[in-house]
């Protein structure tokens, strides 16, 4: 028994260990002890003991937990948290102590790492000796280990109250009944709609043109994103080189209307709906001869095709048509009226107009005939031919739909940017998209904006992390899958399928997803 | 008796898919025999001397994609599904070598005139840094499945993927913040020196062959034939394509699913950080996203090569190794577009032959 305590015990302390070191190695423990510090009105090495007290209270807490949530004698826990905190001190005291070691022979440790300068390692080791840093961090950590134990012994019981699921869906119950008595009819709809035209209106006018710039920017995600979700969210087809037909659509736009490389100087009005077509038309090309194919290798391809984009826009052979890595700058931009219509607050209107209208598109596809074809080829393929449906021309009309939206967005996207080049058009484009839909919930079109707003909206708020943002991306979706693949808002549908194994293997964990599903009315 | 009612081979009727196919074929078929035709007859361009360079450099850099191929295919075959961090997983490998060869260089031995370990012991230099991205790559492929994928075992096929490809934007900006954006040189050994070589004479001209390039393309062979038996001749490699024929029916026989699938991942990361290193050693530069194209590259080898089959991606891999090499010059293309080369093979086989040069069609919906 007391193996297994040790096992388990070393196996956390491994976890946190590795944490803590990538953190300080990515720089990260600097920046986030200086938030800390901020944030609570006290000096960043203060900031550095609660950040590691923090990390070290989660892990003890999580050796703690036994098997299926059963109850451990608190010898044993008390033990595993130790072992815990011990061989996490060990593996950061150590790297501590290597750290200083080097730096003190005066050797510059950010020619290998880069984010160890010698303010970071002052910090990190509180101005001590490698001996001296090397116990702290070991005693640190062990006893925030065991303290969190203690605290997960504390609050063992009270903690079947506070699950975040739990507590949401006490919440959306309540609200139901709340609103229980409000009937919604025509009337009631159509004041809802003024409402929010009147806010969407009124919004733009009393932001600056920062904010103005940067909702832009949201906006836009939301409409590829929207775009996104008919292929990956409704269809099931996984697109990782969706930037291809925004890159369409963004190059469209410039080279129609801007003095170079063609000289062409068209009115932007013509050139969108151009844009648009072209970039729907490009999709579903693409899409025939690699849409018969399964979905990692279809992935894959989409991949390609995204990256064979930007080689073809960055070689200088064909710079004669597209300029090559050098760009098309002063592409044109709209007028109402021989009014210029151009200022980052009249592009907020025009990308609001242009997400409400995907939005009312993709509720109706959703609901129509396509839609439901295309739900059930995500589903099962085969079972959905078997049913009658023409899958091929099914998934060509989601990728044309869908690359039409990407079109809308990127000659959005060159206009009001004035210049494209083809670093504009990289992987994490798409990936970034994919994120906003993933994140956000797949197949659910309020999930989708809610994931470009945390997505695009929040890194504007948290400048200080600007440089953990394409990390945190990658995290993030990890995390997501594995906790809470359904996403931030996700349709009911994708909800209940995604605990549908759970909900018929482990009897404990259905009991929450069934109470959601059945609060919901 | 007359006709049957139905008649029992019913004349098949042409998709406009097969339309498609065949237009798209006959029409790429045409114009690479145009450009070939142009290219080698009319103009002339290249002697050849300049053809065994390509030939020679398409064999090295196949044998690395070799190397990165497998992991792919292993993993396809085992748990149907594309381990798109893998490319992380070679270039984890790439930067263990790096350091260590920056340790060694930094560590000095030997009496007065003191010289540093890594000039002193080349041979043992190069092994420990083998070692180093071998342990490097395969801690990072078995974290990976352990942390990554393990959870989603039996979640629909879209989630592991997505996890997949979070994993690889992870670790390549994590790679990035810590080691820096900067591109790192390997140290260039004085008995392996990337630009000394053997000279060979080809219509009067010289054409040389590096002992790096000789040193990866038979390690890398090596590589590929020991796996090759520790597949077909172990108990582990029964086991593994026990569980990716049937998994269940595996379990039941006795074999520790779970356990197999993290081996079959620390496999893959022995030859990644194998290759990783051979990538330090010949071409000499590495940076945080230097796994990114040659991950791609091998995925395609894989499917040319038919994924899931280990001959296959061998061959696949040094097929596509000599067509990117040779083939910009062989169609009179800029060199800057071999990566489109590359993936169009990609489309053209997924299209016209899904099952690859070796191997089953896995790539299409059925069952």
């Amino acid at each position: 028994m007391i193996r297994a305590d040790l096992r388990q015990g070393v196996r956390s302390g491994l976890v946190l260990g590795v944490v803590v070191v990538s953190l300080l190695f990515l720089g990260a423990t600097t920046t986030l002890s200086t938030l800390i510090g901020e944030g609570l009105g006290v000096s960043p090495p203060a900031g550095l003991v609660i950040l590691l007290l923090l990390l070290t209270l989660w892990i003890g807490a999580q050796s703690a937990r036994g098997a299926h949530h059963a109850e451990l004698p608190i010898l044993q826990a008390a033990i595993r948290g130790a072992v815990a905190g011990l061989s996490a001190g060990l593996i950061i005291g150590l790297t501590t102590y290597v750290l200083i070691a080097i730096h003190d022979t005066g050797a510059d440790l950010r020619t290998y790492l880069f984010q160890v300068s010698p303010a970071a390692l002052d910090l990190w080791s509180m101005e001590r000796t490698p001996v001296t840093a090397a116990l702290f961090h070991l005693g640190i950590s062990t006893a925030g280990c065991l303290l969190g134990v203690a605290v997960y012994r504390l609050f063992r019981a009270a903690r079947a109250r506070w699950t975040l699921t739990g507590r949401l869906a006490s919440a959306r119950a309540s609200l139901a009944q709340r609103t229980g008595g409000f009937k919604r009819n025509q009337w009631t709809n159509f004041a809802l709609y003024v409402l929010v035209a009147a806010i969407l209106f009124i919004t733009p006018q009393r932001l600056n043109n920062y904010q103005n710039f940067t909702l832009g920017t949201v906006g836009i995600y939301v409409l590829m994103g929207l775009g996104l979700n008919i292929v990956v969210g409704l269809a099931g087809l996984l697109d990782l080189g969706y930037v291809v037909f925004f890159a369409v659509g963004a190059y469209t736009a410039a080279l129609l209307t801007a003095p170079t490389p063609h000289n062409l100087m068209w009115n932007f009005w013509l050139v969108a709906p151009i844009g648009i077509i072209l970039a729907a038309v490009i999709g579903v090309l693409l899409g025939i001869p690699v849409l018969r194919l399964r979905g990692d290798y279809l992935a894959i391809v989409t991949l390609g095709f995204g990256e064979i984009i930007r080689v073809l826009l960055k070689a200088e052979s064909l710079a004669g048509f597209s300029n090559g890595p050098r760009g098309i700058p002063s592409i044109g931009q709209p007028s109402v009226f021989g009014q210029p219509f151009n200022s980052d607050r009249d592009f907020l209107y025009m990308i609001i107009v242009g997400v409400v209208i995907v939005i009312f598109l993709t509720f109706r596809l959703q609901e129509s005939r396509v839609g439901r074809a295309w739900i059930a080829i995500r589903e099962d393929e085969t079972v959905a031919r078997a049913m009658g449906i023409n899958t091929l021309s099914a998934k060509l009309l989601a990728f044309g739909v869908g690359a039409a939206f990407a079109g809308l967005g990127g000659v959005l996207y060159a206009s009001r940017s004035q210049f494209v080049g083809p670093d504009d058009f990289v992987l994490m484009v798409s990936i970034n998209v994919l994120a906003v839909v993933i994140v956000g919930g797949m197949a659910s079109v309020p999930g989708v904006i809610a994931g470009a707003f945390v997505l695009k909206g929040l890194p504007e708020i948290l400048r200080e992390l600007e440089a953990y943002r394409i990390l945190a991306f990658g995290a993030l979706l990890v995390v997501m899958m594995i906790l809470r693949p359904e996403g931030i808002i996700p349709s009911r549908r994708r909800r209940l399928e995604m605990h549908e194994t759970e909900a018929s293997e482990e009897p404990s964990l259905a009991a929450a997803p069934a109470a959601e599903a059945g609060g919901a009315p | 008796m007359g006709e049957p009612v139905l008649p029992l081979h019913a004349r098949k009727r042409i998709t406009p898919y097969q339309i498609a196919q065949i237009v798209l074929g006959v029409g790429f078929l045409v114009f690479l025999g145009w450009r070939l035709y142009t290219v080698i007859v009319v103009e002339g361009a290249y002697g050849p001397d300049t053809w065994l360079k390509f030939a020679i450099s398409g064999l090295i850099i196949g044998s690395v994609y070799a190397l990165i191929t497998i992991g792919y295919t292993l993993v396809y075959a085992i748990l149907r599904m594309i381990n798109f961090a893998h490319s992380e997983v070679f270039m984890v490998g790439a930067f263990a070598g790096f350091f260590v060869f920056e340790a060694l260089k930094s560590i000095m031995v030997g009496d007065e005139p003191r010289i540093p370990f890594i000039d002193a012991q080349p041979l043992l230099s190069i092994v420990l840094a083998f070692l180093a991205g071998i342990a490097a790559s395969t801690i990072t492929g078995v974290a990976l499945e352990r942390l990554a994928y393990r959870p989603l075992r039996r979640a629909p096929r879209l989630v592991p993927l997505i996890s997949a490809v979070g994993a690889s934007i992870f670790l390549q900006n994590a790679a990035q913040l810590m080691f820096g954006p900067q591109r790192r040189t390997y140290y260039n050994l004085p008995s392996l020196d990337r630009n000394l070589g053997w000279t060979l004479e080809v219509a009067g001209k010289p054409v040389l062959i590096t002992y790096t390039g000789v040193f990866t393309f038979v390690l890398a062979i090596l590589l590929l034939v020991s796996l090759n038996l520790i597949v077909q001749r172990t108990r582990l490699g029964r086991a593994m394509r026990a569980v990716s024929e049937d998994k269940p029916t595996a379990a039941l026989m006795g074999i520790d699913v779970d356990a197999v699938i993290s081996r079959t991942f620390a496999i893959s990361g022995v030859l990644a950080g194998s290759a990783g290193v051979m990538w330090g050693l010949h071409y000499g530069q590495i940076h945080s996203f230097v796994g990114f194209i040659p991950g791609i590259k091998a995925f395609t080898a894989a499917v040319l090569g038919g994924i899931g089959n280990i001959p296959g991606a061998m061959l696949g891999a040094m097929t596509l190794g000599l067509i990117e090499s040779m083939g910009p010059g062989g169609l009179g293309m800029d060199f800057q577009l071999k990566d489109v080369i590359a993936f169009s093979i990609l489309v053209l086989v997924l299209v016209f032959r899904p099952s690859g040069l070796l191997g089953e069609v896995l790539s299409q919906e059925k069952l």
